[in-house]
């Protein structure tokens, strides 16, 4: 292969040696945390249905666990390859430490095409992912959970392997269970709740009252749904929202001065978050084009569909009156628009703290499982505004301090974490 | 008013007379039926029935002689008002039927009987002839049984015992059987019989000897032989050949016998009833023996098959094997007929019976096969359409079909009404109202069954109508709904559509007859409405595989819940479960999400409270209903908690989970898709070629609604691969994983080179390469253009791997391809389409993967990469895209060709070529030969009415600076519902700009209606219009980029001269 050609790991790399710069880390530890930990690539055989035997390839790679187990889903993906595990890997070590759980990065897939396969293969392929990996991962190593292509159903086998094999109960070795199979509660509302909890902090700190504020939200599908519900309930009004519609394969928006009312609207919104756009005008909304979200006079933009949504064709459009921006979707802005944004005085509060509440909410799975005792859902969610509004003031006050842009100073406050970790341990 | 009132009394009133007649036949029926009752008993109990059938039933009196016993009712006073009808068993006068009135009535048809009475009396007359000869024949079966076990009888006594018996109940038989011996006698050159044949004259009876002439021949006085002769031939038989085999042959002679009647009847082209009659006659007879299949009774069925089910050589060649004398006695008694009729059943309902006849005659061979229902099905033939026609005087609608197709459409609508309002004839009502009275109020579905569809090797399919009847209400309005719905499907004879599609292939001339199967709709009652819990379409070949490891041959099945009207159709805006039945466990969808997106979301069933077909949300309606459907738990699993879960229980409730229609349950628990796997690959063997069937489950069972040859349009059909190709003329060739099909008139290529691609250095830049598909997926011409890129089209995450488009930034391309280049020493995996395939199957975008580093294949690289590329012209934004992505305009690049791409599954190859555009057309062994309307007369028509709007749109009143044709008509690929798109450079003031639109929005309708009597289609306005302004054209913005663009440019129309 041309070294010229896009690689995932060494763009991490790239990304982490100029943070390593700015944080000035000593050589040893740039050595260790540009590298992963430990990697396993393994071969599991599978007896397909028609008889036939079939070899598929697995991966691991642990890329830090100095701050606490590792902590990282499977892929099944026909294309994997290790470099793109050992990126997904580092990732995950800074998205644990930006919301400061105790957990290190891990990341782990086989190569394979579930379009290929039958339910009874899978199950194969999970269980001997597990007999090979049994001795290298566990509750206080490291704990997988579902990725691309992997679920809930996934999770089970492979705990339930593990479980054969050590003859024992063990829910805190793998996240993303079902509720009463040692899955947590309050899942589906968490990282719709984390991108509001982090947004009340940032208006504080703007010094504007939340109930003076209204917002725009693009998409309207899970983390779109209770963002907005919670923003409202905290007294803010989201007066526009877009989403994707199947049948004419583009989007909309739909726009009400006097607040939406995302009870109404779910009424007519398939499982998708694509909103009946007839209906809703029967109910007064107004029908705008998909692009509307984005050029509302509003204090607040949350864009929470897909990548990419924020670019330089686009960015002058936001209106004046924005203050702040949440990254609820994963990367929604481009880089040359992110330096639009910065010089335009807009707060951001970047994806890997704004959508933090996922990741925050399975180690709330992993804990309850490790103890056998699960909360009320209250509880869940009550804890998560902890985590999450204590995670958002550390990365701010660090922005302030340091004249940093926010999504600079959530990364660096990342590795200085994991960084004092390892130290502290006596390994650097 | 009131006449019609009287009409509707004197309807009535018949209706209620053929009632009570219906009422004592049954009665009869079940009289004679019953077992081991004495003849005399039987006709004391039949005196009793009768009466109710006539209709002064109070002062009716029968009396029954036979065999000189008499048998009346008590008070018995013969008078002068009486009808008779004598019985006769074979050939022979035994007796008489008589009914006589008390006391005078007002004259009717026949004195004062109906004539329908008198029709009444024969038919008792031979239901009771029947009966008197199946007891003498049951009494000499059961004699020869008894002389079997009998130990003082030897084989001798047995055949002997059944020559007493004929000679007493059939003297002609037993002549007849004689004279057969005589010549078998004679045949095995046995002296004393040779000696008998050689003197003529002991072969006569006494009185007519001398008449005799030796020139004549014999054959017809054979029958005159004596008893006294016949004794002598069989004691010659009895000391010359074995007792056994005497016997044997006997036997074969009664049975030849017996059809002998049959064989005349059917080769003589007599009208349907004699036939009926004939078979009834035959089946009553006896219990049929197990004989041998005899030439004389394979030339019946034959007769039969080609009489009632299709004349096709194929066709008979097989269901001969499959059906019998005993099927066609079941299959006269389910059909509704004229009394003149020589009818046939038409394709549709021919297929269904050939095909349930091959499952029903191996369902031994298979567990899985038995049980598979056919729903109760009539027949009307399909010569009384025109008997209902001419009954109207609605004979000249006939030539209907040729006339120009504007008026057949514009007259259509019309026809429709006029069949709508016609009555039917007298006859044809009495046979649908006793259908109606054994089908109840179960919902119907009346369906086309013509002449000429679903014959094998041709393709007919949905062109006429089938329609759905809730059947609910009176027994008169359920009768005027159903004659109603017969007398539409009849006018979808005349329609249109079918009339251009028969045009087309020159089946024009064909005498077309529309024949009509009236089923039962499978299914249950679920509140006040009807469903069966699931149905669909399944076919034999799969030309839409999702994974490679799913061959051709394992099938396709589409399943949606309610009913199958859902799979039949492609839908736009909800999906059938797609599973291959030989393959059950790949499925389509792998993730949580897929399945999510790709589940049924709608339910066709009928409302029986509005009688009306109506379309419901299905997770609403299982919530509500799901306990009273049967089986829905097999189909239905309830998405909680970010999973879903098979349902255990009634737990229909939706408040903790999503219910969603996976089939999962069918898939894992039931023999379901193992049976339909057996089913279809059992027909495409038997009948040999592939099939489609459309079935459907009610909880219980399972029951085949239709089997046809699978449908091969010009999609699917197996495209002949020329094999002397100048290899500079192939752009790529491929050889595995192929489907069936032909995509022509390809004009440009859209190709992102795998290698370039691979080494983009950022993310970014292989997203860009996803929106520049994006946008020209918008700007090049629709299903004209083909997309090939490495890998997985549709990638996300890890975009390396293919480019990262959605199905909206694809939806227009003709064909998707994949490219696998060998990567150092592994080649990687392909997605099939996996992203979007259910999308693709709806739109029928074809997918082909490429393998171009494998030995043998043809990639020619250098024209993908050498070719001029348009890119930079076109999509300005992308230049620096241009060594990744090439824009190919075809014809530009090969001189005026255009790229031709044909597949072939049969031998697993496909190749994509340069052609001479429009000369694309190669013979096809397998369609009728098509003389398919090209896509030129359509565009030339748009071409010339928008030269015509040009001419008249005065530019300087509507302030337009030029006007352009693109698209479609352009590029000479309209289709009969294209639009025609319009680029206007306007440059006035928006009151013009209202002006011109509204003038314009007057052509657009007006075109429209033109179009819609020339094609049939409507779109409610056929102008495209896009205005781009001197801003547009200068920053080539939106479709600006169109006028005077590298390829694929707007053409200039010229305007009206501004008025000097």
């Amino acid at each position: 292969m041309d070294d010229k050609s896009y690689n995932p790991f060494a763009m991490a790399q790239a990304q982490f040696d100029k943070a390593a710069e700015v944080l000035n880390l000593d050589a040893a530890t740039r050595q260790l945390l540009r590298q992963p930990m430990r990697e396993y690539q393994f071969s599991i055989p599978v007896r397909m249905d028609d008889g036939t035997a079939k070899i598929f390839r697995g991966f691991r790679v642990q890329h830090n666990d100095a701050r606490g187990p590792g902590k990282g889903g499977i892929r099944f993906h026909p294309q994997e390859t290790i470099d793109t595990v050992r990126a997904l890997s580092m990732w995950m070590t800074w998205k644990c430490a930006v919301v400061d759980i105790p957990l290190g990065g891990s990341k782990g897939g086989v190569i394979c095409d579930p379009h290929n396969l039958s339910s009874r293969e899978e199950e194969q392929i999970c269980r001997g992912w597990i007999r090979q990996m049994a001795k290298f991962i566990g509750a206080q190593v490291d704990v997988p959970a579902p990725d691309v292509m992997t679920s809930a159903q996934h999770m089970l086998w492979m705990l339930d392997e593990y479980e054969v094999i050590y003859g024992q109960k063990s829910p805190g070795l793998i996240t993303g269970k079902p509720v009463g199979m040692g899955g947590s509660l309050g899942r589906t509302e968490a990282t719709g709740y984390g991108v509001i909890f982090t947004v009340r902090e940032a208006f504080k700190e703007l010094g504007v009252e939340i109930k003076q504020t209204t917002a725009s939200v693009q998409g309207f599908g899970n983390v779109a749904q209770f963002a907005i519900r919670l923003y409202q309930q905290i007294g803010g009004k989201v007066i526009c929202v877009s989403c994707w519609d199947q049948n004419d394969q583009k989007s909309y928006g739909f726009k009400k001065e006097s607040g939406i009312d995302p009870d109404e609207l779910l009424k007519f919104t398939d499982r998708f978050g694509g909103i009946n756009k007839d209906k809703a005008r029967e109910a007064g909304y107004e029908i705008l084009p998909g692009s509307a979200w984005l050029e509302q006079p509003v204090d607040l933009l949350i864009p929470a569909a897909l990548e990419n949504q924020i670019t330089v064709s686009n960015v002058e459009h936001i209106a004046t009156s924005v203050k702040l921006i949440a990254e609820g979707a994963n990367g929604p802005t481009t880089p040359d628009a992110d330096q639009k944004i910065a010089a335009r005085g807009i707060f951001l509060i970047p994806d890997f703290l704004a959508n933090a509440g996922g990741v925050t909410c399975s180690y709330f799975e992993q804990v309850q499982s490790n103890m056998n005792y699960y909360w009320e859902k209250d509880e869940v969610l009550g804890k998560l505004d902890v985590k999450m509004t204590s995670a958002f003031q550390a990365v701010s006050e660090l922005a302030r301090k340091r004249k940093l842009f926010m999504r600079d100073a959530a990364y660096y406050i990342a590795i200085s974490r994991v960084a004092q970790a390892c130290k502290d341990r006596g390994w650097t | 008013m009131t006449k019609r009132q009287d009409s509707i009394d004197t309807l009535l009133n018949s209706l209620q007379e053929r009632a009570k007649e219906l009422n004592c036949l049954y009665a009869i029926e079940e009289i004679l039926n019953r077992p081991g009752v004495e003849p005399g008993e039987v006709c004391r109990a039949i005196l009793k029935a009768i009466p109710q059938g006539w209709r002064y039933g109070e002062i009716c009196q029968p009396c029954i002689e036979l065999y000189g016993e008499k048998y009346e009712p008590d008070g018995f006073q013969p008078s002068r008002w009486a009808q008779h009808a004598d019985l006769e068993v074979h050939d022979h006068k035994v007796g008489v039927l008589s009914v006589y009135y008390t006391k005078q009535m007002p004259e009717a048809d026949d004195g004062p009987f109906l004539k329908e009475e008198t029709k009444l009396i024969n038919t008792i007359a031979r239901r009771l002839e029947y009966y008197i000869s199946y007891q003498q024949m049951r009494r000499a079966v059961k004699e020869v049984e008894s002389a079997r076990r009998s130990p003082t009888r030897t084989g001798k006594g047995e055949w002997r015992c059944v020559l007493d018996l004929l000679r007493a109940t059939d003297h002609d038989l037993y002549f007849r059987i004689a004279h057969k011996m005589l010549n078998h006698l004679c045949g095995n050159g046995i002296r004393p019989a040779l000696d008998l044949m050689g003197s003529p004259h002991s072969m006569l009876t006494e009185d007519q000897e001398g008449v005799e002439d030796l020139n004549r021949p014999h054959s017809g006085t054979a029958f005159a032989l004596s008893d006294a002769v016949s004794e002598t031939i069989f004691d010659i038989a009895d000391e010359h050949i074995r007792d056994a085999e005497i016997l044997n042959i006997v036997h074969k002679w009664v049975q030849e016998d017996k059809l002998s009647f049959l064989v005349q009847v059917v080769n003589r082209h007599l009208t349907l009833p004699v036939v009926a009659d004939a078979l009834r006659r035959y089946h009553h007879m006896g219990p049929a023996p197990l004989d041998l299949h005899s030439p004389a009774r394979r030339g019946v069925e034959v007769a039969l098959i080609r009489r009632f089910l299709s004349d096709q050589l194929e066709f008979i060649n097989i269901a001969k094997n499959y059906i019998g004398l005993p099927d066609f006695y079941q299959l006269l008694e389910n059909l509704v007929y004229a009394t003149d009729s020589h009818g046939k059943l038409g394709g549709k309902s021919a297929g269904l019976y050939l095909a349930k006849n091959i499952l029903q005659k191996t369902e031994d061979l298979d567990k899985l096969l038995t049980g598979i229902k056919i729903p109760k099905t009539r027949h009307i033939t399909s010569d009384v359409v025109l008997y209902f026609m001419h009954y109207n005087d609605l004979d000249d609608v006939v030539e209907q079909k040729y006339k120009e197709i504007d008026q057949i459409r514009q007259e259509y609508p019309h026809i429709v009404q006029m069949f709508k309002r016609s009555r039917f004839p007298a006859d044809i009502v009495n046979g649908l109202s006793t259908v109606l009275d054994e089908f109840g109020d179960r919902p119907l579905i009346v369906r086309s069954s013509s002449l000429l569809e679903d014959r094998m090797g041709a393709a007919f399919s949905g062109k006429y109508k089938s329609l759905f009847l809730a059947n609910q209400g009176t027994k008169e309005e359920r009768l005027s709904a159903l004659t109603d719905a017969i007398a539409e499907v009849y006018a979808s004879t005349f329609g249109p559509d079918p009339i251009e599609y028969r045009t087309e292939r020159g089946l024009i001339d064909f005498g077309e007859e529309m024949g009509i199967m009236i089923q039962e709709v499978v299914g249950t009652r679920v509140g006040h409405y009807f469903l069966p819990t699931f149905a669909g379409v399944a076919f034999s070949r799969n030309e839409y595989r999702w994974s490679p490891r799913i061959k051709r041959d394992d099938g396709l099945l589409r399943l949606v819940p309610g009913l199958g009207t859902r799979a039949v159709d492609r839908l736009s805006d909800d999906y059938p479960v797609l599973i291959s039945p030989a393959q059950p466990n790949l499925r389509v969808n792998a993730t949580v999400d897929e399945v999510l997106r790709y589940a049924p979301k709608k339910i066709d069933v009928i409302n029986l409270s509005t009688n009306s077909f109506e379309t419901v949300d299905a997770g609403e309606f299982i919530e509500k209903h799901g306990e009273e459907i049967p089986g829905i738990a097999h189909v239905v699993s309830k998405f909680v908690d970010g999973r879903l879960r098979r349902l255990f229980g009634m737990d229909f409730d939706q408040s903790d989970g999503e219910l969603v229609l996976t089939f999962d349950g069918l898939i894992s628990d039931t023999t379901f898709v193992n049976q339909i796997d057996t089913i279809l690959k059992l027909l495409e063997n038997k009948l040999g070629t592939p099939v489609d069937i459309e079935f459907a489950f009610d909880g219980k069972d399972l029951y085949l609604l239709q089997c046809r040859p699978q449908s091969q349009t010009s999609d699917t059909i197996a495209a002949p691969i020329p094999q002397d190709i100048p290899r500079e003329r192939i752009v790529f060739s491929a050889d595995r994983h192929i489907s069936n099909g032909r995509v022509s008139n390809i004009t440009h290529i859209v190709y992102v080179d795998p290698q370039q691609y691979g080494q983009l250095a950022s993310r970014e830049e292989m997203l860009a390469v996803g929106h520049a598909v994006s946008k020209l997926n918008k700007l090049l011409p629709k299903r004209q253009f083909i997309l090939m890129g490495p890998g997985r089209w549709g990638s996300r995450g890890d975009i390396k791997l293919g480019v990262n488009v959605t199905y909206s930034s694809i939806n227009n391309a003709a064909v998707l391809i994949e490219i696998a280049r060998q990567q150092g020493n592994y080649v990687p995996d392909l997605s099939f389409g996996t992203h979007f395939f259910q999308d693709l199957v709806e739109a029928n975008i074809r997918y082909l993967p490429l393998y171009p580093d494998e030995e043998g294949i043809i990639f020619n690289e250098r024209f993908l990469t050498q070719s001029p590329n348009m890119l930079a012209e076109i999509l300005p934004n992308f230049a620096g895209l241009a060594g990744t992505i090439h824009l190919i305009d075809v014809a530009k690049a090969a001189g005026g060709r255009v790229l031709q791409l044909l597949m072939n599954a049969e031998i697993n190859q496909a190749m994509a070529v340069l052609t001479e555009p429009h000369a694309i057309e190669e013979p096809s062994p397998v369609v009728v030969p098509t003389a398919e309307k090209p896509a030129e007369q359509y565009s030339r028509w748009r071409l010339q009415m928008a030269q015509q709007l040009a001419a008249q749109l005065d530019p300087e009143l509507f302030g337009v600076k030029g006007l352009y044709i693109f698209g479609s008509t352009k590029n000479i690929s309209a289709k009969p519902d294209s639009d025609i798109d319009l680029l206007v450079h306007f440059a006035g003031t928006p009151l013009q700009r209202g002006q011109l639109l509204f003038w314009l929005d007057g052509w657009s309708l007006c075109l429209d209606e033109i179009n819609y009597l020339q094609t049939g289609y409507r779109t409610g306005g056929i102008l495209d219009i896009y205005l781009v302004t001197d801003e547009d054209l200068a920053n080539k913005t939106s479709y600006a980029v169109k006028i005077g663009a590298a390829t694929d440019a707007a053409r200039p129309l010229p305007m009206k001269n501004p008025a000097k």
